[in-house]
């Protein structure tokens, strides 16, 4: 379970340009459960999954996973519950390393390392087997250095290096906006695949509205630091593109060109 | 005889004592190779850290340690130096080559602290050196023996090392530090200890050559870095570094061949004071290189370094 409790954060506190990024913003999220975090640019997505993984440190307010308070914790020990793919290919592997290594240090993210030999035959196998699921031939080319991969490929891995040892929580930071739509939707697919067969608890920002109306079990709308709508239930089954795009504030013909 | 047979001649009559001495100073280039692209941090306390590990082992041994314990010391003392340039590039968010700057100038101060003097010799001492059976202490032989074994089984431990679950992770923070950081590293903990064990080579480096050379001198740090780095690109072009095998090897084998080159063109007659423009304008080539075979225009961006 996924708690953000009255989380308050201001950038350029008492400057012209103050601006409240997130405004005492509560979410709940049981555990198993898929949301999707929409809204406009500057509404406060960013800011909400800096503030989960702890990049961004709350002025105010508490996180919560399964109930362990870790507002305190820096991001390499919040990292042992939660895992997160970035919006950047880049960001989420390491370029220089090979797949082999770079599902390694997924694999050790909640776990103490040792100074024992990092890759080993089995190891390397069941690499193998879990890469084998996104149907990329990356289970062939263990050895092969990420820098090598296309930004498909490295975003597909960097999905299956989150899911790898079943975090508490699962954050999608807009993780096919980078790609192309027919990977975007090859990755698309791999993430409901795992998301739904391992039961994750996810939460998901994206701009593209069909992925929040065809994905997840609520829509989470943002809006200047807070949660301006909630979609859940038979209601989230029935909502279209057009009721998304009707809550906006901000209306503009790209949201509807981008679905 | 001509010009090439006496350059031939000293050349080849110098190559036990070159190869003596690379092998000491190779692990100042590890030292330099380890920040540079295991770490991606590049770092310029070796120039400190070689004399103080110098320093160190001289008044040791003049205090009538063993050879050992005085290079224990040494190593501790270049631990804590690269230690140092570490966290003030992470807590006060200085650059790595300013940092690395900082705490090479004010190693100076510490160093001739340590020595009380600017010059001490340890002639005489027992060294490290004298220990080889069947070998008269002193000579390139014993020398080469000596330092060659430490070189190995540095070489042998670093690989093994850098292929565990604790190694792959310090090359992860090198190579994505915002990635090694959402995959559970600590980030700190990490460049503080490669820094660390990178100064503590280069002050080993600093503590074999006081005990090669029979003193230690303030002044012996001058050049080193540049030479090292010329070291490193000369062992990287030749072995390459796509593999952390051929990354490890590119110091000890840069070494080597290096101040062999360099024997050679002082065996050719070249100045001595001339050494450090000519290592300089071939450390300059060899990073222009890649610039240069793109031909005009901006040089595009290469690696990412820490800043």
């Amino acid at each position: 379970m996924l708690e953000v409790r009255s989380a308050r954060k201001v950038f350029y506190r008492g400057q012209p340009d103050e601006k409240v990024a997130l405004d005492n913003l509560n979410l709940t999220l049981a555990t198993g459960e898929f949301g999707v975090v929409i809204g406009s640019n500057g509404a406060g997505k960013s800011s909400m999954l800096n503030a989960i993984s702890g990049s961004l440190v709350l002025d105010s307010g508490k996180i919560l996973i399964n109930g362990a308070d870790v507002t305190a914790m820096p991001v390499h020990k919040r990292a042992a519950r939660l895992a997160r793919v970035f919006q950047d290919p880049m960001r989420g592997t390491a370029a220089s390393m090979t797949v082999a290594e770079n599902m390694l240090l997924a694999e050790l993210r909640a776990k103490s390392r040792t100074f024992r030999p990092g890759l080993n035959a089995v190891r390397l196998a069941e690499y193998r087997e879990r890469l084998s699921v996104l149907g990329l031939g990356l289970e062939n080319r263990l050895d092969t250095k990420v820098e090598l991969l296309s930004g498909g490929q490295r975003q597909s891995l960097s999905l299956i290096m989150a899911v790898s040892d079943r975090p508490d929580v699962l954050l999608l930071d807009e993780h096919t906006a980078a790609l192309d739509p027919r990977t975007a939707d090859i990755v698309m697919q791999a993430t409901i695949r795992t998301v739904s067969s391992l039961k994750l608890t996810t939460l998901m920002v994206t701009h593209n509205m069909q992925h929040a109306v065809d994905f997840g079990d609520r829509v989470i709308m943002l809006d200047a630091g807070k949660v301006k709508l909630e979609i859940a239930g038979e209601e989230k089954k029935n909502v279209t593109v057009v009721d998304l795009i009707g809550h906006f504030s901000v209306k503009t013909d790209r949201m509807l060109l981008a679905s | 005889m001509g010009f090439i047979e006496t350059t031939l001649s000293s050349f080849v009559s110098l190559i036990p004592v070159t190869l003596a001495q690379s092998l000491i100073l190779s692990f100042v280039v590890l030292g330099i190779m380890i920040p540079f692209r295991m770490l991606s941090f590049p770092d310029l306390t070796s120039e400190g850290a070689f004399p103080l590990g110098g320093s160190v082992c001289g008044v040791m041994l003049v205090a009538g340690a063993s050879p050992v314990a005085a290079i224990a010391a040494a190593i501790l003392a270049g631990f804590v130096a690269g230690c140092c340039t570490a966290f003030i590039h992470l807590r006060f968010r200085i650059h790595t080559l300013l940092a690395g700057i900082l705490v090479m100038t004010m190693l100076y101060s510490v160093n001739l602290r340590i020595m009380g003097r600017s010059n001490l010799s340890v002639f005489g001492n027992p060294t490290v050196f004298d220990w080889v059976p069947g070998l008269q202490g002193g000579f390139p032989a014993s020398k080469i023996v000596v330092a060659g074994i430490v070189v190995l089984a540095v070489f042998a431990l670093l690989y093994f090392y850098f292929k565990t679950e604790k190694g792959t992770a310090m090359r992860a923070v090198g190579s994505n530090p915002d990635m090694a950081e959402a995959q559970g590293i600590n980030v700190w903990a990490a460049t503080i200890g490669g820094i660390g064990l990178a100064g503590a080579f280069s002050a080993t480096g600093g503590a074999l050559m006081v005990q090669s050379q029979g003193f230690a001198d303030v002044n012996m740090g001058i050049g080193v870095l540049i030479n090292g780095l010329a070291a490193l690109m000369i062992g990287e072009a030749i072995t390459g570094k796509q593999t952390v095998l051929r990354q490890l090897l590119a110091p000890f084998v840069g070494a080597i061949v290096y101040y062999q080159l360099v024997s050679l063109c002082l065996a050719a007659g070249m100045p001595p004071p001339d050494l450090k423009l000519a290592t300089g304008l071939f450390v300059l080539t060899m990073l222009a290189l890649p610039s240069l075979r793109r031909g005009r225009g901006p040089a595009a961006a290469r690696e990412t370094f820490r800043e």
